[in-house]
């Protein structure tokens, strides 16, 4: 079946041996923004890892399609070519890349030869401007010795010139203060608004409710032991914010 | 008819056929006493190079060229320079027409006082004199290209003087078919507030051996930069040295070696801060790939009354294979008291993270370790002189990393 969307099915994973993901089923629409919350610990960026590929993070079971191709079965590379984007909670440093050359490099592999250099020069620079990030980062070092939200900034600036399929944001939100959470709001409205990025299906991964205030999500999982233990509307955020996830906690347990 | 050199008890033959070879070596600027010594000198002295241990493949002490490879006409030198401001000529050229200033830089840095330094005195056959007046400033780099034929042993010395507040660029290029031998010398002499950086990028065939010596003495507030590009050669070694003599000198060194195959490259930069309130930057970058092998080995020494010295040596070695060695080894003689030295090492392979990082945007993982490991390099590939260069380190870079 090829369906418009990134669909993971009863997919289990363990980490050195333990098991993390229990079973998780989710469905990522193209063009809708899903929120997938818990509490530390409970499994979020497991499920992002194994998704995109991870090596360390070992599926045991179940299956993880983009519109309709089986991921599982891929390299990473590849599976980003497919169309999937990480935004890492921790972005790796790599001195001596620079950020333009970088992003051109990752452009060029996920969509050859679609932009000539002086073009691709010209659409980073007129997302820099709408991130609001200072054209000098261009010629920096790839997150070496960028802050925290200096980062998350640049990983957003990536989900804008890759415009993939589907994006998952892994905590995104952690550590960022009112400002950057607004601009990273902002940058995924700015996405969604553009030509490429209109159909693109976002999991948006957090553990706090605050960002959801800046991207109003369609759907809202809760993730709990490695399990989905509910799934609702955008009301969902708004009981987690005042009731915490340990109401939901004991009800998963007494469903289990 | 010059007379070949008096038989000595115990001198082994290949040894005897070396003196027999300086014996016929009557050419400026050395003469044949002058040249004997130097070959006592090169007989007589240690490396300083000692194996690290067993699985070390090269031993120094058992270096020595074929007799029969010496070839007094086989050195191709080439040198493009445009501004006719500055005076370049050789050796013999400028030890009969200009001794004054010649000798100024020639053979006062100290090179001939060690093993290979010694051994590229003894032959030396060819090189390049350069003169940049008092505070004229070239804006052009000058090339020095010095290449030896397949099988053929060359001994280049290359001469630099700046007087007070010069400035000048030059780029020191040596190439070697197989099986060549090219040992030479590089002096240069920077007076007050004189600017010179110095490249070589060094890229002789991959079973051809480079042993080089390189040295400078810069003056009172001067700048002296070297920067040193390691990428051919079976075996590549090269010494790296400033003396700081005057207060406010500043040096910069840098060295990128990337030894694959069965490639061997040592190296030793060594910093002498005689006069205080100078700074020294040196900074290492190393690679190695299949059977690769490398030491650095980094010696910085602060003079007791060398105080308000400020030196920093950083050396960064990426092992691409599990076979690949690299020794890196720091030396800090601190002597005085009012001193900054900071000094930072790395070894280790590419992290997993990183390539992960950029799978994850689409680059297959080769491309991926490829981009990682010249961004590894970049910093120092920053600090050579011209864009072109710059280039082109990167591009022999790349081709090493396929």
């Amino acid at each position: 079946m090829s369906d418009h969307a990134l669909r993971i099915q009863n997919l289990r994973c363990q980490v050195a041996g333990k098991e993390i993901l229990k079973g998780i089923d989710l469905t990522v629409d193209r063009g809708k923004i899903h929120a997938l919350m818990g509490p530390n610990g409970s499994g979020k960026s497991t499920l992002a890892f194994s998704i995109t590929g991870h090596p360390q993070y070992e599926v045991t079971g179940g299956s993880v399609e983009l519109d309709g191709e089986d991921m599982l079965a891929l390299p990473p590379d590849k599976r980003a070519r497919a169309g999937l984007f990480l935004s890492f909670q921790y972005p790796a440093a790599i001195p001596g890349v620079k950020v333009a050359n970088f992003l051109h490099a990752a452009r060029q592999a996920e969509r050859p030869g679609d932009l000539p250099p002086a073009k691709f020069r010209a659409l980073l620079l007129e997302k820099m401007e709408q991130l609001g990030i200072d054209p000098s980062f261009m010629g920096r070092y790839l997150n070496d010795g960028f802050s925290g939200g200096e980062k998350k900034r640049i990983e957003m600036l990536q989900l804008a010139v890759l415009a993939p399929k589907y994006a998952i944001l892994d905590e995104t939100d952690s550590g960022l203060d009112i400002d950057a959470l607004k601009d990273v709001g902002s940058s995924i409205a700015a996405l969604r608004a553009s030509e490429e990025g209109r159909s693109t299906g976002f999991l948006i991964i957090t553990h706090y409710p605050r960002i959801l205030s800046y991207v109003v999500p369609d759907v809202v999982h809760v993730m709990i032991d490695g399990r989905i233990v509910k799934t609702g509307g955008h009301d969902l955020a708004h009981r987690i914010e005042r009731e915490g996830y340990d109401k939901l906690r004991e009800e998963s347990a007494v469903v289990a | 008819m010059p007379s070949p050199a008096p038989v000595v008890a115990g001198r082994d033959h290949t040894t005897q056929e070396l003196y027999d070879r300086v014996a016929a070596l009557d050419l400026s600027p050395l003469s044949v006493e002058q040249r004997t010594r130097a070959l006592d000198r090169f007989v007589s002295l240690r490396s300083g190079r000692e194996k690290p241990g067993r699985f070390w493949r090269v031993d120094f002490e058992s270096i020595s060229p074929e007799a029969g490879a010496i070839d007094l006409s086989a050195a191709n030198v080439r040198v493009e320079n445009h501004d006719p401001a500055v005076f370049v000529c050789d050796l013999a050229t400028a030890a009969r027409e200009s001794p004054e200033l010649f000798a100024r830089a020639f053979g006062t840095t100290g090179i001939a006082a060690t093993k290979f330094g010694s051994l590229a005195a003894a032959f030396a056959q060819c090189g390049v004199f350069v003169h940049v007046p008092a505070d004229h400033a070239c804006d052009d780099p000058i090339v020095i290209r010095y290449s030896a034929p397949a099988g053929a042993a060359i001994f280049p010395w290359s001469v630099v003087l700046a007087e007070r507040g010069a400035r000048v660029t030059i780029v020191e290029r040596l190439e070697g078919g197989a099986g060549a031998f090219l040992c030479g010398a590089t002096e240069v002499v920077t007076e007050d507030r004189a600017d010179v950086r110095y490249a070589a990028f060094q890229q002789v065939d991959d079973d051809a051996r480079v042993i080089w010596s390189r040295a400078a003495r810069p003056g009172p507030e001067a700048r002296m930069s070297w920067a040193s590009a390691e990428l051919g050669g079976e075996l590549a070694a090269s010494d790296l040295s400033v003396s700081i003599e005057a207060p406010g000198a500043e040096a910069n060194l840098t060295a990128i070696f990337f030894p694959r195959g069965s490639q061997h490259v040592d190296v030793v930069s060594t910093v002498e801060h005689r006069a205080g309130d100078a700074t020294s930057e040196t900074i290492v970058k190393t690679a190695a790939r299949e059977r690769g092998q490398a030491r650095f080995l980094g010696n910085i020494r602060i003079a007791p009354h060398a105080q308000g010295s400020d030196a920093r040596l950083r050396d960064d070695a990426l092992l691409l294979s599990p076979d690949a060695h690299v020794d890196s080894v720091p030396a800090l003689e601190i002597g005085a008291n009012v001193v900054k030295a900071y000094h930072g090492a790395t070894v280790g392979a590419i992290d997993a993270e990183q390539i992960f990082y950029m799978e994850s945007r689409g680059l297959e993982r080769a491309a991926a370790e490829r981009m990682i490991a010249l961004g590894f390099f970049e910093p120092a590939i920053e600090r050579f002189p011209t864009v072109a260069l710059r280039d082109e380190i990167r591009t022999s870079l790349a081709a090493k990393l396929t």
